[in-house]
């Protein structure tokens, strides 16, 4: 026999993660910290500025955090022992079948124009403190532990020097088709 | 002919997550016909792409042995010669390739061409046609273990837990399909990834990093060699910062001057058709193909005179040419098959057929279920 035996799929199709777009842009303001909970985030912020972040990301954690039919999928981009099932009381569509990673706590900052910045955040790979932002994910920091998450133990990523992008890609533009042949 | 069935624009995007199946409005995926094969045409197919592919591994340790006069007549770029020669040396394992091949049944299997570093077409084969075929004739055999192939070529890569970046051009539906098919794969072998739009890529003055400014100590790029080395970051990629799929060395083969290069090392081989760099050195009926060039641009079909019968558009071309012996395409109820024929970790592993209603096959082309029996 020449053909597969069978064929599974982790990512695509009725597998497939769940990234939510949410049509904003890739900026993380320069002053979002990172709070696990209204306690540590008090210290900085207004408690009602503090609990409205808190809610806000919760109820963005249900509705967009990325979703996987199984386990070890969830596991493979976030780490082992990062991913959970969510309680059938706290979502309101689709069921409970699925896995999430876990939310840590949140990122609260000031977006230019004024307007509030929060956004939840995972606990991924190696202990990386993982942020999903326009169907991406970006890493903002690590926890210093396999059980630590409060805000002490949160490291913001430090950015090396300053990076350049758009390097690769001019050609594909300038001949407007697929890369592949 | 064959009846498609009914649900299968709901079924493939639902189940298989297939979205490019019809293209700018034309039907791609068509599975209102299908192609029936003997087992001893699979066979030869089979072995046709063995040797093939044991003939263009032979000619890149010839090229890198040679050195500067190969890479010129490759038109391959000075900057790449270093990271083509260190990356053979090194051993750097490869994933993919597929072979075109003329093949109506009748004679051998003839090489049109290879796509070494970037083909596709590839979850269409591995996946969706197999699916289809377990759907209406299970009992039936197709050439067709891409799948299992490249789970099992992804353990072999030595990767460990160091994360694959897997990158593609930003909104290409069919591009960013393959890339996440791929991944896909990767994901079962265990290995750890993520995917990046390759003009996200960021430089640092030290590493390539991601969105995240994480390190990228490994990519899986669907972007051809010829153009990276050529772009911006260039230069640091071809220092081995990274470690690059596919590597370097398949420069030597995703071009098409490697035709006339592999009929000069096996000449009369019967799964080559005679190719030349020299407009005059194929006598007869021929077909210029730019050597840098994709999905069939910028094609003309000469006549022994040199007048042009046919001809495709497009910008390539600005590297030169490579003459090749015009061979017949077989023809079925005036539509020209292409065997596309592929290799995971340099072994044969499947096959795919893409359809033109014209002999120079373009991405407007239809891909064609397969079986045999």
């Amino acid at each position: 026999m020449k053909k597969s035996r069978s064929i599974r799929l982790a990512l695509l199709g009725s597998a497939t993660m769940v990234l939510a777009a949410c049509g904003e842009d890739d900026q993380v303001p320069k002053d979002a910290k990172f709070f696990s909970d209204v306690k540590d985030c008090a210290g900085v912020y207004s408690e009602s500025v503090c609990l409205d972040a808190k809610t806000q990301s919760e109820r963005d954690y249900l509705a967009q955090a990325p979703r996987f039919s199984r386990k070890e999928e969830c596991e493979k981009e976030f780490g082992a022992g990062n991913c959970e099932t969510p309680q059938a009381s706290t979502v309101s569509s689709g069921g409970t079948g699925f896995f999430m990673p876990m939310m840590m706590g949140y990122m609260l900052g000031n977006m230019m124009g004024g307007n509030r910045f929060n956004a939840p955040v995972y606990r991924g790979v190696d202990n990386s403190a993982v942020m999903a932002r326009n169907g991406k994910f970006l890493n903002v920091g690590s926890f210093a532990g396999a059980g630590a998450s409060s805000a002490t133990a949160f490291r913001p990523a430090t950015q090396v020097t300053p990076v350049s992008r758009s390097g690769f890609g001019s050609k594909a533009a300038s001949y407007r088709s697929s890369s592949g042949s | 002919m064959a009846t498609p069935r009914p649900d299968w624009r709901e079924h493939v995007e639902r189940d298989l997550g297939f979205v490019f199946h019809t293209i700018d409005g034309a039907p791609y995926w068509d599975e209102t016909a299908f192609y029936r094969f003997t087992a001893a045409e699979v066979d030869e197919i089979e072995a046709a792409t063995a040797e093939v592919e044991q003939m263009a591994l032979a000619l890149v340790a010839q090229v890198v042995k040679t050195g500067e006069e190969a890479y010129e007549r490759l038109r391959i770029p000075r900057a790449a010669w270093d990271a083509i020669q260190g990356s053979w040396q090194a051993g750097e394992k490869n994933l993919y390739g597929r072979f075109d091949f003329c093949y109506g049944g009748e004679g051998p299997p003839r090489l049109l061409e290879y796509n070494a570093d970037t083909p596709t077409a590839l979850f269409e084969a591995a996946v969706v046609q197999w699916d289809w075929l377990e759907a209406v004739s299970p009992g039936h055999d197709q050439f067709n273990s891409i799948h299992e192939r490249l789970i099992d070529a992804w353990r072999k890569f030595g990767l460990g837990r160091e994360r694959l970046y897997f990158s593609s051009v930003k909104d290409h539906a069919e591009d960013g399909g393959t890339i996440e098919y791929l991944r896909d794969t990767a994901v079962q072998a265990g290995l750890v990834t993520e995917r990046i739009d390759i003009e996200d890529i960021g430089w640092n003055g030290r590493d390539f990093v991601d969105l995240g400014n994480r390190r990228i100590g490994a990519l899986f790029k669907l972007y051809p060699w010829e153009w990276l080395v050529t772009e911006e970051f260039g230069a640091p990629l071809l220092s081995g910062v990274t470690k690059v799929i596919e590597p370097a060395w398949k420069m030597v083969l995703s071009n098409k001057a490697a035709l006339a290069l592999l009929w000069e090392m096996a000449p009369d081989h019967p799964n080559l058709l005679p190719a030349s760099l020299e407009p005059g050195g194929i006598e007869g009926k021929r077909v210029r193909k730019p050597i840098y060039s994709r999905e069939g641009s910028n094609v003309q079909v000469l006549e022994a005179g040199g007048g042009v019968i046919t001809e495709t558009s497009g910008a390539y071309g600005a590297e030169g040419f490579v003459y090749q012996a015009f061979t017949p395409m077989p023809e079925f109820d005036g539509n020209y098959p292409v065997i596309g024929s592929w290799v995971v970790a340099s072994e044969p592993a499947g096959m795919g057929i893409r359809e033109d209603s014209t002999a120079i096959t373009r991405d407007t082309s239809r891909f064609i279920p397969h079986y045999f029996e």
